[in-house]
Parts: structure tokens; C-alpha cells; sequence
């Protein structure tokens, strides 16, 4: 138990010394969701058993089971530190070695560093592999050295003595902080944080709420798992300015790792005194409740989120009273972002000057981003506000896979807009993003090449949005399902002409007559690639072709006889037998039977095989 | 206090109130589905939007939602327009058997949608407005229905799809419907609180709330405390909300007005033989067999169809209709031996007035033998034998359902062939029979009755308007069948007769009445008991039977059963008998 913020210094103190002191080697395993799924816990087992094999002592060498690292597409992962050697993709087998070659012997083994994709070099440190280069980590670096599970981590990297800075100032004063470090809300839409506690300051009622907002994907997940402390410290600091006297904590029922690492934070920060009664001495109590989502896209909307945590559907409500009025039991409700959250402690230890030294002129400070799609390097990353698109793909995310072009990149989850090539130098900023028909939204990016048609993506996104919507409105409810339709029409080379303004103008009902964010953004999708890839729609339309070759009813594979060799590979792989001939000799697709799945395409060694 | 400018005009802005209450106060129309006054506002319709303008920048709202804050709001501008016409098109699309969306699309120039109908959508008049899920919870506090799944999946239903355990059976979701998209059936299989209308044959149910009928006099809303949720279950209280001028007051109670009058005309009507009980015919379960007044109901212009020959299962207009007469009459065996007399003519009217609205439809007509006696009725039926309907000589012996069509199984006693006929609706003539109100009405005052329970009159031909009781005529079906002319007359002639009884300043009575010897009488009450006009009381202070001389019909009852000889009929003394009769056997 420590009980003021003197005792929480000298125990920092000494967790930092004990430290310092140490000399022996970490291996820092990543445990987060993605590299759990590939064998990570597994993995951390087998180093725990390895290590008592060899006996090796404490003094030698430690485990650190820590949250997400990042680059989830090259796990399971780990960090040797000190020295902060990168290995990636571990199998199981590959463990002895560690032990043997890298810990005891201090040898690198070759097959478990990082290739780069890009230049073909290898790189065995950390810091030098160009995915981490070129982040800004403020947030996440703490998930490679702290176990979530243990707050003597958090504290010993000076957590929670945000915390007890703010105890000392007015609660005014830590909201003129946060105003002044220009943070703005991390769910999507970016209004600011400072604006939002001081309304709910401002509010006279004995009883408001603070509400983290942990219902996102990705980036929450690897936030609630690899860190929860960070957002609990955030959650009280809130609460302490606003005069809130209760939090919830909103995380998806299907992320049982957040909400285990949740519970467990909670619970040792009530131990410790951090939470609670009389917290630090301060006089301030305030408790946390860990409220599950069903894991729907819409309750994740924050008067959705709102209802479910009454205990209702989460269905959108008209919000032109805002939560901070009228929120949660109708009482004034701070609800933030998970990652706005976790942005306090930081603005409140460095100071507002030092946070909004970071980013752009309107967006100040880091984001995270899920990067996926057709890039080389996969995962989450943090970057800088005002980062620019190319910086991003082609540095940070290694470029195209397999050399491919760039076609799009569409950002701000499943309702964000498709951004063109031409638009690679826009900065990854709220005010930016908006200019340029898209979202910050979930801040997902997914990057799609030449192979991808832009009318397929903007269907497969609507098609998802339709399905997500709550089907509380008309327009969402029957609009998308609508732009559904006339986008299957367009890609099974039904379209006609006229569904180009039909999209319009559903894109138009849809965006300004729906009810809620969701509805409002979704026709982002559609409208961005009516706008920079028009083209793509009327090559469907009027010559009936997918350029990429995606659309099936609108291609066709046919063996170019001159090319052909007769090797049957084709033939062989073919799932419906729609290739005929005889060996040595060229062979032919029956088009009445072929599905155009494309196998031929793939496995033709000298290329006979053409999509037209 | 800031101003909100709306279509132009300034008021003050009042953020307690939304736009749509200023604009309705204002005498601006605004279009709203998924509004209700006394639900809170919801938001999903969307129909209702409205432009606002705030720092130069246009947004839309929807103003049942919206806060009367401060700006400008336009209610029809282009924009506006736009979204109204582009919401009704998705409607039109998704519920495109709702009537009501067609006629409000209209009204917007919008007479097609571009857009496909969703084939999967669970209701074709549903627009998913949540007013009856709103409903259920917000007012009744019960929560039977609810919206189940998500996007254009969402549908409206009870927990698991089974029968409801909770709900009241109010109806309330299906009143607030406004596409009449909601059954309360579907959520229960008990009975159904909302009474069938009795005025209109059950055909629609009466709320709880309701006049009797358009030309109910007094022409005044009740409440049915059997089905009112307000009573039943302390919620609800809509009507309360609705009621401008705030006339509903839940804490009057029922009473019982007595007065004292002169004479009494009974006019209480007639009955039709029910459909139920007729089973060769469905028993009342083919829901396409109905009887001839409920056809009346789907003919009048102020019926539950406005006018339009809908039938009843599926709100179908009828391609053929077969009109059944002499169901039940002239039919001793099972019914009744009368004929029921206005039922040929009624029936033609009805097959001739089906045929005017549908020309293109069939009408058939089954009889035994048409009598349309009666000043132009016989000319009328000749001329509806031209060719607008079709008569055929044969009584149907069972009536079928078959596929969505109702077959008629019969003879054509003319060709001597047997028929099946499939037809879209069967109206049936069903026999005549005193009312449930006469029976009863009859029984209280002791008035004798034939043995159909038609009132017995004086004298069939002498005294046709005057009941066994002195200052009870009657009027119409009462006495037996007959048509409106021939009620009519009877009607002022009871009239006639009443004002003739009140014209005397004095009361006339036959002589012939009782009289109570009180020497003798002992006051033993045996004569009170036989009296079945309630004419002779024992005073219970002076032990003697008293004679009420203006109630006294002279019966003798009281006499023959008088144990001391007290009561005796004036004029009827036994020494009178006895001179009478010493008289009478005298040789002269
Ligand atoms: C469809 C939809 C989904 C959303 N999902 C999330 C989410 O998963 N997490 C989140 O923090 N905000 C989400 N938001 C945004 C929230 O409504 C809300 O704006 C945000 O949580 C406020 O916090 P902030 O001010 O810290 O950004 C979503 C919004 C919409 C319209």
C-alpha cells in the first residue's frame, strides 16, 4: 500500500535502481493477442524451461512477458535487451538455441533476424529496422519493457507519477494542460480533449461519470493488453478534473486478454492505494468498472456505447445534447478514447509545451495506426501527427509487396475514404485526412495495388457497413443496402449508366440525412473512389472489364496457345476440370465451366495463362 | 434570449422545445412518421428534416429531435426537398404495400423509387419507425416486442420469436402504426384486449378509447375499462396527452340515470343469425364468408375500408363475390320457418352496388326464390337480372376454402347440374332473429312474445303497435322483419300513440282492474308474487295489499290466487257473477 506520492517516489526509486544495477540480459517475449495466436505463450514456456535447464541465474537472464510490440505480421517477436536484439517469426524449436547461442554464448543466430524486404540487408537491432525507424513511440515503447500484469513495472518506469502531479494542481489548471497541449480525441473525430472536460467541469451535478472508450480493434486491444495502467492513470486523472467520482471501462467481450489485464490493473492499483478511497492521500476517491461490449462496429459510436453500458442495445441516439451534459443516466459523462486516455499521464509529466512540440500545426502529438494491406511491414505503428502517406508506406511499411504499384490507400476504418496516388504527400492529420475525403476514424490504414479494383473494395466496405449498420435509420438502414445493390450490379457488368448518379445521390441521402457518425461516413468509400477513380467505374460500365481483374463475371482467363507448353500443371490444379489437352501440346479453358478462380493464372510457368 | 428564425419567422429560441414543436405552433407542416407526442423522440424516420443554417453552413436535422436553439431553420428549402424525396423513394422501395408511404410520397412528387425492393424484409408495409416497440415500453412499461437483429435484417419481434408471455394484448402497437404494418396476433394467441367493433361487424377493432359509432348520439368518447391499459395496468394515458382540450378525466365513474317516463316505444332492433353457428357454411372461420352487414360496412363510405370491397383475409378487392340467400330463414329444420323478408331485396342491392364499383367483377346469386315485395324493389331486382349479376337457383350446401378462394358447393335446381364455384368472397343473407337487447329488454318488463321471441302485439291486425302493457308500443324489427319504410311507419305511429296518452289530462283505464277488500285482506302477499305487472304491493305498515290502478292490466291473476277473497276484479264481483248468472239461467 503506498500512501501518498512521496512513498510512490521512493518506490520508484527503487525499482529504477534495482534496474540499473542489473546486468544480466532481458528477453522482453511480446505477449499480445497477435503473437499468442502464433505461439507466443508457448514460446515463453519453453524459454522459462530452457533457462531452468541451464540453470541460469535471475542475475543472468530474465523474462519479460510484455504486450503488443508492434509488428505483429513478423511474430511471434522478441527484444534481447540490453541490447535490443530483434528476433521474429520463432518456432518453437528455435528456443534451445536462443538460450544457448544468444544468451549464454552472446551470439546472434542468423535465421531469426529481420530481413528487409526492401533493401535485402539483415538487421539484428531493433532500432535499426527502418518499421520502427522512422516511429514516434510515446505510447507504446513502455509496452516492450513492462509486464501488464505487474504494476511494480508501470511504476518502476514512472507511471503513476503523473498521477500524483496532478493531485497537487487545481483541476482547472490540469485541464488549461490539456488544452494547451492541443490533444484532440483519438475515437475519430478530434475534437478537443481540453474542451471536453472543461464542459463536463462546468456541469453542476453531484454525480458524472468518466467513460474509456476501449471498444476499438486493434489499437485498443494492444493498448487495454500492453498497457491498461497507462489508461487507468489518464481515467483518474479525468476524473479528478472533472469531479468524477466513477469510470467505466468499455472493452469487446472478445478480447479476454484486455479485459484480464484490465482487471488485474484495477485491482493492484486499488491495493496499492491508487485507486479507490482517499487516493494518495489526496482526499480524491474514485472507483473503475469494466463494462463488456458485445463487439459490434456501432458500439463503439459513443451514445451506443453509452446505451450498452445501461444495459441496453447499443443503438445510437440523436446527440445534439452531448454527453458531457447528458450522458451516461443521463448525468454529465466524459467519455474519451482509449489512446486519448493514455495520452494524459505523458502531457501531464512532460507539460503541454513538450507534447505539442510533437506533430502538426492542428493535430499535436502521436497516433496509432493499424498499417495492413500490400505493404511489405505490417502491424501497428505510431507516428508522429502530420506524418505524411508516402513516409508511412513506403518507410515506415517497407514499401510495396513484391514491388507492385501503389494504387490506394484507404484510411479511418471500414468507413474511410480511398486516397490516390497523387495524394501520397498528404499528412496524416485531422484536418488533412477530412480535406482529402476520409477519416481519422478508427485510424486503420489498408493499402491496396494495381491488383486491387477500386469498385470491388468500395463494395466489399459497403457491404460491411450494411451489415454493421443497427438499422435504427432509414437512409443507413435501406440506402447502403441500396448502394450494395447498384455496386454488385456494377461489378457482375449489369451497370448501367445511370447507377453513377444514382451513387451520388445515395452517397449524398446517406451522408446527410443518417442518424449517427456511422451512417454519415459511410458513403466515404463510394464518394472517394467516384472521385479519384472514376475511370475504374466506367470501364466497368461501358466496355464491361475490370481492369485489375477482380470482378469475375467481367473477366476471363484463356490460354495463349503460342505460349503454352503442355506441361498440364494447369489442367491438374484446375478445381472444376475447365482445362483440357493433351501433354505436350496446348491446352484450352472451357469457359462455360470455369469459375475463374484463377488458380491457372497463378501456377502457369511460363505465363500462357491470360486474364483479359 | 437568442432568436430562432424558422421559414422566416422570428420567435424566441427555447432549447427545451424542438423545432418540430415551434414549426407545429407556428402552423408549419412538418412530415413525421416515427413521432409520437406522447413517446420521446426518436429519430429514425428521418422524414422529418430540416435545413439548418448556422455560420453560413447548412446542415440537416431532424426536427423532432432537434433543439429550438438559436439560428435559422428552414423547413422547405431545395435542400430539405431533396432528403424528403430521397427518404420516401428508399421507403417506397422497402415498404411498397404501405398506402399511407405511397400517398405521403405523392404529396412529394414522388410517384416511383429507382430503387429494388429487398425481398428478404420481413413486413412490406414496415418502415421501421419503432413506434410500436416504443410504444409497448415507453407507455405500457411492458416490452413485449422488441427489435431483433441489425441493418436491413432488423425486424420487429418478441423474445425468441415465440408467442409473448408479457404482452397485454392492448393493441397498442397496432394503433400507432402508421403504415398498419403491425398485427398484435403476431406476438399472442390469447384474446386480444381491443373488442372487435360491434358497429363495424368486427371487421376492425374498437380501441379502448372510441365513439360507438360516427352518429352515436350522444356523439361522446368512452373509455372500455375492461381493455384500458390506464385502468388495467396503471400506464398508458395517451389519450390524455392527445386531448387539446384536455376533456379526458380517468376518475369519472360509471353511473346508472334513472328516469320516470310516461309511456316507452322498444325499438331495440334485430340480430342476424350467427355465422357461427351456421358450420356447413365455416362456422365463421373461412375468413372470406362474411354476412351481409359486414358487406354493408365494406360498401359504406365511412367503413373500415373508406368505400373500397376489400376482403377480409388478405385486404383483397374481390374479383367474384357470391351472395347466399335464405340462409337459415324459411328453414324450420334448422332454423327459422319465417322468411326474414328483406333479405332478397338487400342482398340484390348489395350484388348491384358491388357491380357498380367493380364492372369488371363477377357477382353471383343464390337463391331458392327472389321475393322483393315492396314499392320498386321487384323493378330493381329485374333490372340487376339483366346483366349484372348472375342468379342461380339452388341453396349451397357447403361453403369451402380453397387455396385463397372460397368454394361454393351447390345444385342449379334449374339445369339440374351441381356446381363448385370458386369465388373471392361469400356475403351470406342469414335469418333474421330478435336481437340480444329485445330478448332481454322483454324479459324485464314481462312482455309476452311469440315463439320466435318477437314481442306479441295487442291484436296482429286491430292493434298492431301496442304491447300486452298499457304505454308500451313498439317500433321495427321488435314486432318481425320489415324494411326500413315499413319501421319507419310503425315508428310514428308509436309516436302518434304516445302523444295521444299524453294528450289526456287524465289518465283513462278500463274499469275491469283489481280492487283489495282491506277488511279481509291479511296482507299475506301471495297476490303481490302472482301479479306480472308489478300492480298490487302489501303495505307493510297497514298489512293490506294496495292496487296500483294505473299499472293494473286487469289479468285477474291476483284474484284467482287470493287465499281470504280480498282481492277481487271490479265489475267482476262474485255477487255480480252471481246475479249475472241467476240473471242469465232465469226463464223468461
Ligand atoms: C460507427 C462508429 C464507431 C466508433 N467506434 C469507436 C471505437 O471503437 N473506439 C472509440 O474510441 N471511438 C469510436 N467511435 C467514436 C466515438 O463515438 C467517440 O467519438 C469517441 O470515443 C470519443 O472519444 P475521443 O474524444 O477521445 O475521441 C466510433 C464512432 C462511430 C460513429
Amino acid at each position: 500500500m503506498i500512501k501518498n506520492s512521496q512513498q510512490l517516489n521512493a518506490f520508484a526509486k527503487e525499482i529504477q535502481t534495482k534496474k540499473e544495477k542489473y546486468k544480466g540480459k532481458t528477453i522482453a517475449i511480446c505477449n499480445g493477442s497477435s503473437c499468442r495466436a502464433l505461439g507466443a505463450d508457448k514460446i515463453t514456456q519453453l524459454i522459462r524451461d530452457e533457462i531452468k535447464k541451464h540453470n541460469l541465474d535471475v542475475d543472468v537472464v530474465n523474462v519479460l512477458t510484455t504486450g503488443c510490440h508492434g509488428f505483429c505480421e513478423r511474430g511471434p517477436l522478441m527484444i534481447i535487451q540490453p541490447e535490443e536484439i530483434f528476433y521474429q517469426k520463432i518456432k518453437p524449436e528455435d528456443v534451445p538455441e536462443i538460450i544457448t547461442e544468444t544468451i549464454i554464448d552472446d551470439r546472434i543466430i542468423d535465421k531469426l533476424i529481420y530481413n528487409d524486404p526492401k533493401t535485402k540487408k539483415k538487421i539484428v537491432y531493433k532500432p535499426d529496422i527502418s518499421f520502427y525507424k522512422k516511429q514516434m513511440r510515446l505510447l507504446f515503447e513502455s509496452n516492450e519493457h513492462i509486464n501488464p500484469k505487474k504494476i511494480d513495472d508501470y511504476i518502476g518506469i514512472g507511471g503513476y507519477s503523473a498521477l500524483a502531479k496532478a493531485l497537487t494542481m487545481e483541476p482547472e489548471a490540469i485541464i488549461e494542460e490539456i488544452l494547451k497541449a492541443g490533444l484532440r480525441g483519438r475515437g475519430g473525430g478530434g475534437f478537443l480533449t481540453g474542451w471536453k472536460w472543461k464542459f463536463c467541469r462546468n456541469e453542476k451535478n453531484d454525480t458524472k461519470y468518466v467513460i474509456c472508450n476501449a471498444a476499438g480493434a486493434f489499437i485498443a486491444r494492444s493498448i487495454s493488453e500492453g498497457n491498461p495502467h497507462s489508461v487507468i492513470e489518464g481515467m483518474i486523472i479525468g476524473a479528478y478534473a472533472i469531479g468524477a467520482y466513477k469510470g467505466y471501462i468499455y472493452v469487446r467481450h472478445g478480447y479476454p486478454l484486455a479485459i484480464e489485464n484490465f482487471n488485474l490493473a484495477i485491482e493492484s492499483a486499488k491495493e496499492f492505494g491508487i485507486l479507490g478511497q482517499n487516493i494518495l492521500e489526496s482526499g480524491f476517491d474514485f472507483e473503475i468498472v469494466i463494462s463488456r461490449g458485445c463487439g459490434e462496429f456501432i458500439a463503439g459510436e459513443s451514445s451506443a456505447l453509452i446505451a450498452s453500458i445501461e444495459g441496453k442495445a447499443a443503438i445510437p441516439r440523436p446527440k445534439h445534447i452531448h454527453a458531457t451534459e447528458k450522458g451516461l443516466w443521463n448525468r454529465p459523462t466524459l467519455l474519451n478514447n482509449i489512446e486519448t486516455w493514455a495520452n494524459i499521464p505523458f502531457i501531464i509529466n512532460r507539460g503541454a509545451d513538450c507534447y505539442a512540440s510533437v506533430g502538426s500545426e492542428k493535430s499535436k502529438g502521436t497516433k496509432i495506426f493499424s498499417l495492413v494491406g500490400k505493404v511489405n511491414s505490417t502491424g501497428l505503428i505510431e507516428v508522429p501527427m502530420g506524418i505524411t502517406l508516402r513516409e508511412v508506406i513506403f518507410d515506415i511499411g517497407g514499401g510495396m509487396i513484391n514491388g507492385k504499384k501503389f494504387k490506394a490507400v484507404q484510411i479511418g476504418g471500414p468507413s474511410g475514404g480511398l486516397v490516390p496516388e497523387s495524394l501520397l504527400d498528404l499528412h496524416l492529420d485531422f484536418d488533412s485526412l477530412k480535406e482529402a475525403g476520409t477519416i481519422m476514424g478508427s485510424s486503420e490504414m489498408i493499402v491496396f495495388d494495381e491488383d486491387n479494383c477500386m469498385v470491388d473494395t468500395a463494395k466489399f466496405f459497403i457491404k460491411y457497413l450494411m451489415d454493421e449498420s443497427c438499422g435504427k435509420c432509414t437512409p443507413c438502414r435501406e440506402g447502403l443496402v441500396q448502394m450494395h445493390d447498384i455496386l454488385c450490379q456494377i461489378t457482375d457488368g449489369k451497370g448501367r449508366e445511370e447507377h453513377l448518379d444514382m451513387l451520388q445521390e445515395l452517397a449524398w441521402g446517406i451522408a446527410n440525412t443518417s442518424l449517427c457518425q456511422l451512417g454519415k461516413s459511410a458513403p466515404n468509400p463510394v464518394l472517394s473512389t467516384l472521385k479519384y477513380f472514376k475511370d475504374e467505374y466506367e470501364t466497368h460500365i461501358r466496355d464491361k472489364k475490370c481492369p485489375a481483374g477482380v470482378c469475375k463475371a467481367l473477366i476471363e482467363y484463356i490460354i495463349d496457345s503460342e505460349k503454352c507448353i503442355g506441361c498440364t500443371l494447369c489442367a491438374k490444379r484446375c478445381p472444376v476440370n475447365a482445362i483440357s489437352g493433351e501433354k505436350k501440346n496446348p491446352h484450352e479453358i472451357d469457359p462455360m465451366i470455369c469459375i475463374k478462380c484463377g488458380i491457372c493464372y497463378e501456377v502457369c510457368p511460363v505465363n500462357a495463362v491470360e486474364r483479359k | 434570449m437568442g432568436k430562432l428564425i424558422i421559414d422566416g419567422l422570428k420567435v424566441d429560441a427555447d432549447p427545451n422545445k424542438t423545432v418540430l414543436d415551434v414549426a407545429r405552433d407556428l402552423g408549419i407542416e412538418i412530415p413525421t412518421l416515427c413521432h409520437h407526442k406522447s413517446l420521446h423522440p426518436f429519430g429514425s424516420c428521418r422524414i422529418c428534416v430540416v435545413e439548418k443554417i448556422w455560420k453560413g453552413e447548412s446542415t440537416l436535422q431532424t426536427a423532432c429531435t432537434y433543439p429550438a436553439w438559436e439560428g435559422e431553420i428552414r423547413t422547405n428549402s431545395e435542400m430539405v426537398l431533396r432528403a424528403r424525396k430521397f427518404i420516401l423513394k428508399l421507403m417506397l422501395a422497402s415498404a411498397p404495400e404501405s398506402e399511407e408511404i405511397c400517398k405521403l410520397a405523392e404529396k412529394y412528387q414522388v410517384f416511383e423509387t429507382p430503387y429494388k425492393h429487398n425481398p428478404k424484409k420481413w413486413n412490406n408495409k414496415c418502415i421501421m419507425c419503432g413506434l410500436c416497440v416504443r410504444v409497448c415500453d415507453e407507455i405500457m412499461n411492458i416490452s413485449a416486442i422488441g427489435f431483433a437483429k441489425r441493418g436491413s435484417e432488423r425486424y420487429i419481434a418478441t423474445p425468441l420469436d415465440e408467442y409473448s408471455e408479457t404482452c397485454s394484448t392492448c393493441g397498442a402497437c397496432e394503433f400507432v402504426c402508421p403504415t398498419n404494418a403491425i398485427n398484435v396476433s403476431d406476438w399472442t394467441d390469447r384474446e386480444i384486449k381491443p373488442h372487435p367493433s360491434i358497429f363495424e361487424r368486427g371487421l376492425i377493432s374498437r380501441p379502448a378509447v372510441s365513439v360507438h359509432f360516427p352518429q352515436a348520439v350522444p356523439n361522446i368518447p368512452f373509455i372500455d375499462k375492461d381493455v384500458c391499459m390506464h385502468f388495467l395496468n396503471d400506464s398508458c394515458g395517451i389519450c390524455e396527452d392527445v386531448c387539446v382540450p384536455e376533456a379526458i378525466d380517468f376518475k369519472q365513474k360509471d353511473k346508472i340515470e334513472e328516469f320516470d317516463v310516461g309511456a316507452l316505444v322498444i325499438a331495440t332492433g334485430f340480430d342476424l343469425y350467427p355465422l357461427m353457428e351456421i358450420p356447413e357454411y365455416g362456422g365463421g372461420k373461412i375468413p372470406d364468408v362474411i354476412d351481409a352487414l359486414q358487406f354493408e360496412r365494406l360498401l359504406a363510405a365511412s367503413g373500415p375500408t373508406a368505400g373500397v370491397v376489400k376482403r377480409p383475409s388478405d385486404g383483397k378487392i374481390p374479383e367474384s363475390v357470391a351472395f347466399i340467400h335464405c340462409v337459415r330463414s324459411r328453414d324450420p329444420e334448422h332454423g327459422v320457418a319465417y322468411c326474414s323478408k328483406i333479405c332478397c331485396t338487400y342482398l340484390v342491392k348489395e350484388a348491384m352496388l358491388y357491380k357498380q364499383a367493380m364492372p369488371n367483377g363477377s357477382a353471383y346469386s343464390f337463391y331458392i326464390d327472389i321475393r322483393t315485395g315492396g314499392k320498386g324493389y321487384e323493378e330493381f331486382y329485374q333490372r340487376t337480372k339483366e346483366d349484372w349479376v348472375t342468379f342461380i337457383r339452388g341453396k349451397p350446401a357447403r361453403i369451402v376454402q380453397n387455396g385463397d378462394k372460397v368454394q361454393v358447393w351447390s345444385a342449379d335446381t334449374l339445369s339440374g347440374e351441381s356446381i363448385k364455384l370458386d369465388v373471392d368472397l361469400v356475403v351470406l343473407a342469414p335469418a333474421i332473429i330478435p336481437s340480444a337487447g329485445s330478448v332481454k329488454i322483454l324479459k324485464d318488463l314481462r312482455l309476452a312474445t311469440d315463439e320466435y321471441g318477437w314481442i306479441k302485439e295487442q291484436h296482429l291486425k286491430l292493434r298492431p303497435l301496442e304491447s300486452m302493457i298499457a304505454g308500451i308500443f313498439m317500433a321495427g324489427m321488435v314486432q318481425y322483419p320489415k324494411d326500413i319504410t315499413d319501421s319507419v311507419a310503425q315508428a310514428s305511429g308509436a309516436a302518434a300513440k304516445v302523444l295521444e296518452l299524453f294528450s289526456q289530462p287524465e289518465l283513462k283505464r278500463t274499469p275491469t282492474i283489481a280492487s283489495v277488500d282491506t277488511e279481509i285482506c291479511v296482507g299475506c302477499g301471495y297476490c303481490e308474487e302472482t301479479c306480472p305487472y308489478e300492480a298490487i304491493k302489501v303495505d307493510e305498515r297497514k298489512k293490506v295489499a294496495e292496487v296500483n290502478a294505473a299499472l293494473c292490466e286487469g289479468c285477474g291473476a291476483c284474484a284467482a290466487s287470493c287465499p281470504s277473497g280480498a282481492a277481487q276484479h271490479k265489475n267482476f264481483f262474485k255477487d255480480q257473477i252471481f246475479a249475472m248468472v241467476v240473471e242469465a239461467t232465469k226463464d223468461y
